[in-house]
């Protein structure tokens, strides 16, 4: 018994968290194994991040237990469970810019010599770690230059410095290339191997089976289970996710592409420091089309759909054409009028108005491009047809319309946003990671619909962080790697690691 | 098909909860306050009470204070709910009280519609001063909280001097006020209730807030008022041009402060005094503030504040306090109501589940 018990470095006991409605951890009794790497799967809004937060002591539980190794904790605050050996990597990564790597990685723990650091010692124990589990790290570089999958690095070096022996991950694999991701399940490996225990939290089932040695799913605030990677497969773990069976793959429909609807040639775009961001984008996009653009976050997608839609000023010389006219540098409105339509990244920022009814954000684009009778006016009933028409056909789940949007999920929200842009008749869509952070069900739908509105004829640009979503959605994929666009074949011409490898700058042969 | 309508929602019951908790706090704080003073609280509420709507005349006074409250609530509100903060009411409304006065006594046009010029040329003229810092922040990028604010003090000297401009560097009679000369009788606002103070002003001010509330509940251009307040970036994706909304809202906000000058000046001082206005402009700002931006709201939070306004006076006169307490009172009103209530009662909530899941968890250990 007692052995069996050591076996767990981790163990939860009835963890529960309530938010106001919600039941956040409902009863949650994980066991971890020493030396594994454990991924706890589950949508968004499961609870995983609230169990984590537990965890790391970010997060006060109305109650249960935390047992670790053993010994049951009572962490007085986020601090002491660091110096448990908890350590905690986030999804966006907390680095400070313009200090440089080693800076990073020591504070908050430096090594003290009366009250000033001790930068040799400090050196030296960095040094070693970098040593033990093979990472080359510019320790005196600057971090602001680094790509992302360094960065990562030395998150995980940063943790282990701080003495974690628990290391929990946070989606760390939405930011990387296929080629980083490679890299960074190496590392998991290795860190297994000298004695450290990984919590790998994910919602990419593909990713779960390569590195994973046991896997919890949450459900709904509840741990569904833990299985070993052997006893279940994609499918299964995505309907245990979900609760219902689900379709991962999407289903393309054969498209004739028609006339082009938006052509650009020269673009470049520069940004307010006047970094040029977009250099010399030339594509068009015909209609009934999918383009969908794949790259590094922060390769210039941004600055080149804000060209597109009129919210940055293209240099001179830059050319974009919409069905023919020149619209260079037209505002937003005019795009508006024209009938292109815009799902933006930032869904709180500038995607909704949380402060707003759901029919206020359902209306907005269309309240200009179709309007209402008489012109000036935004009659009650006719707002509220055309928003019950969006949430009936991308089935938002909703339980009145006169409530403020923040009262939606994530995913509903989403929902509202694409059935808007989908509901006014537009000929062409720009749209940014349209499924970003929503849970299966969701994506599922807002793909089918999107393939459904190119096959009648619009034409879409898809710009989207998650390669696989660009691959199986797009009748022809760029990647944007430095401002510049490059040709990532067809549909299904390349496979994802040579797009991986383009979008790091690569050739493919 | 599921049926979808508009009903009440929860936010609803938050902010009956605001305004209850925050009266009985202001009620609370300012009853301990009145006895620190060695008044009794309930008969300073009750004289403030009388002097408010205690006699015919006290209807009258409230109904005269209802419409500066009014007018600079809704020029306040218009600005602040689409997130513009034009602090410059003050001067706007000096402007147009003003011009008011020039347009009283030097015009002469028939009863009716000498009125409704001056209220116009004053409106005119309060908007034309509210252009300054609009063009300022979309030319310069001047913020409008520092241009506004400070163009406060040059309208009352700049007024000031235009007034001795027109009177020729001669005081009035037997004040030391610096005036424009009284306005001419076809120009006053006439009294709605004779023997007080009240004047038909009062339609002119609820008239100017019904076309606020229908502005916002129904005209496109008042949806995308409301949408770049609450988020500009949003507004903007979405076709709002937001430059010209910023424009828009100056004028619109700064026409209604004037209009707030020009009936004060032909409604109750018969001529432009300079200084006249006792932080009228402040006001708005608190008014709006209260009624949570909403028009309707500005309509029953103007009454109140007349009331006090009114009652205050009459307090004084019965009791041993100061009518600055009726401001200290406004102020706790305006601090209480800034609590952010919603978040109080997510949090009530949480601690509710909570609690009852804990008692849950305590019965099944026992059975």
């Amino acid at each position: 018994m007692e052995n069996e018990r050591q076996d767990y470095v981790l163990e939860t006991r009835n963890i529960c968290k309530n938010y106001a409605l919600l039941k956040a951890n409902d009863h949650i009794s994980l066991k971890v194994r020493r030396n594994t790497i454990h991924a706890i799967v589950g949508e968004n809004g499961a609870g995983k991040s609230t169990l984590m937060g537990i965890l790391t002591n970010v997060v006060k539980p109305d109650m249960g237990d935390i047992i670790l190794d053993g010994e049951k904790m009572n962490f007085k605050n986020p601090m002491d469970a660091a110096h448990h050996g908890i350590g905690m990597i986030y999804q966006e990564f907390m680095l400070a810019p313009r200090f440089t790597v080693f800076e990073n990685i020591i504070v908050g723990f430096e090594e003290k010599k009366g009250v000033f650091v001790d930068r040799k010692k400090c050196r030296e124990r960095v040094e070693a770690i970098c040593e033990r589990y093979h990472f080359a790290l510019p320790l005196d570089e600057l971090i602001d230059e680094l790509p992302v999958s360094v960065l990562q690095q030395i998150e995980i070096v940063k943790v282990l410095y701080r003495g974690a022996d628990l290391i929990i991950m946070d989606e760390p694999t939405s930011t990387l290339t296929p080629q980083g991701i490679e890299g960074l399940f190496d590392a998991m490996r290795v860190l297994k191997e000298s004695g450290k225990t990984i919590l790998f939290i994910t919602h990419k089932l593909g990713e779960v089976f390569r590195v994973s040695d046991e896997i919890s799913v949450l459900r709904d605030g509840k741990l569904v289970g833990t299985y070993q990677p052997q006893e279940v497969d994609q499918q299964k773990l995505a309907n245990l996710m979900v609760g219902r069976e689900v379709i991962l793959q999407a289903h393309k429909l054969p498209v004739s592409a028609g006339q082009p609807v938006l052509e650009v040639k020269d673009l470049r775009v520069r940004d307010a420091d006047g970094i040029e961001r977009v250099k010399d984008a030339n594509f068009e996009i015909r209609a009934g089309e999918i383009v969908g653009i794949a790259g590094v976050a922060g390769s210039g997608q941004q600055h080149l759909v804000e060209a597109l839609f009129g919210l940055a000023k293209p240099e001179a010389g830059s050319v974009i054409r919409y069905l023919g006219d020149e619209v260079t540098g037209k505002s937003p409105r005019a795009h508006r009028a024209d009938r292109v339509g815009y799902v933006p990244q930032d869904r709180i920022g500038m995607g909704c108005n949380v402060a707003a009814s759901i029919w206020e954000n359902a209306i907005m684009g269309y309240h200009r491009a179709t309007g209402f009778h008489p012109k000036w006016l935004i009659p009650r009933r006719q707002a509220q047809e055309f928003t019950s028409r969006v949430v009936r056909d991308f089935d938002v789940k909703v339980q009145n319309l006169e409530n403020h949007i923040g009262s939606l999920s994530g995913g509903n929200i989403q929902k509202l946003i694409v059935g808007r842009e989908f509901s006014q008749n537009n000929r062409l869509l720009l749209i940014e990671d349209p499924t970003r952070g929503i849970d299966v069900g969701a994506i599922e739908y807002i793909w089918e619909k999107l393939i459904r509105f190119a096959s009648e004829g619009a034409a879409v640009l898809l710009v989207s962080h998650d390669l696989n979503e660009v691959m199986q959605l797009s009748d022809r994929i760029l990647v944007m790697y430095d401002g510049r666009l490059r040709d990532g074949g067809g549909h299904g011409e390349l496979t994802e690691e040579q797009i991986g490898l383009l979008m790091m700058g690569g050739e493919v042969g | 098909m599921k049926k979808l309508r508009f009903t009440l929602s929860e936010d609803g019951k938050i902010s009956l909860m605001k305004y209850g908790l925050s009266l009985v706090a202001t009620l609370a704080v300012g009853a301990v306050m009145i006895l620190l003073q060695g008044e009794n609280p309930a008969a300073a509420f009750v004289e403030i009470f009388r002097g408010a709507f205690g006699s015919r005349a006290a209807i009258g006074n409230t109904l005269h204070w209802a419409v500066p409250c009014m007018l600079v609530g809704s020029a306040a509100l218009v600005a602040f709910k689409s997130g513009v903060m034009n602090l410059g009411l003050e001067g706007q409304l000096y402007l147009g009280g003003f011009v008011a006065g020039c347009a009283g006594y030097m015009v002469s046009l028939p009863p009716v519609l000498h009125p409704l010029f001056c209220l116009l040329a004053g409106g005119l003229a309060g908007m034309l001063w509210a252009m300054l810092p609009a063009f300022l922040k979309l030319l310069f990028k001047v913020d409008e909280v520092i241009t506004t604010l400070l163009l406060n003090y040059v309208a009352i000297f700049f007024t000031e001097l235009l007034t001795l401009l027109v009177i020729s560097g001669a005081k009035a009679l037997g004040t030391n006020s610096i005036m424009t000369p009284l306005i001419h009788d076809s120009a006053k606002l006439t009294p709605l209730i004779p023997g007080t103070s009240a004047t038909t002003g009062i339609f002119v001010a609820v008239a100017v807030v019904l076309c606020v509330y229908l502005l916002y509940r129904y005209t496109l251009t008042g949806y995308e008022l409301k949408q770049v307040g609450e988020n500009l970036k949003f507004a903007r994706v979405g076709g709002v041009n937001a430059n010209k909304m910023f424009i828009i809202i100056f004028l619109v906000s700064g026409f209604i402060a004037g209009l707030c000058g020009s009936a004060e000046t032909i409604g109750v001082n018969n001529r432009f005094i300079s200084r006249f206005s006792s932080n009228l402009g402040w006001d708005g700002v608190m008014i709006t503030r209260v009624a949570s931006n909403s028009p309707l709201g500005v309509l029953v939070v103007s009454l109140i504040w007349a009331a006090f306004k009114a009652g205050a006076l009459h307090m004084e006169r019965t009791t041993t306090l100061n009518r600055y307490i009726i401001n200290l009172l406004q102020a706790l009103f305006v601090l209480f109501i800034s609590i952010d209530y919603g978040m109080l009662y997510r949090k009530y909530l949480g601690w509710r589940a909570r609690k009852k899941m804990v008692e849950e968890e305590a019965r099944k250990l026992e059975n």
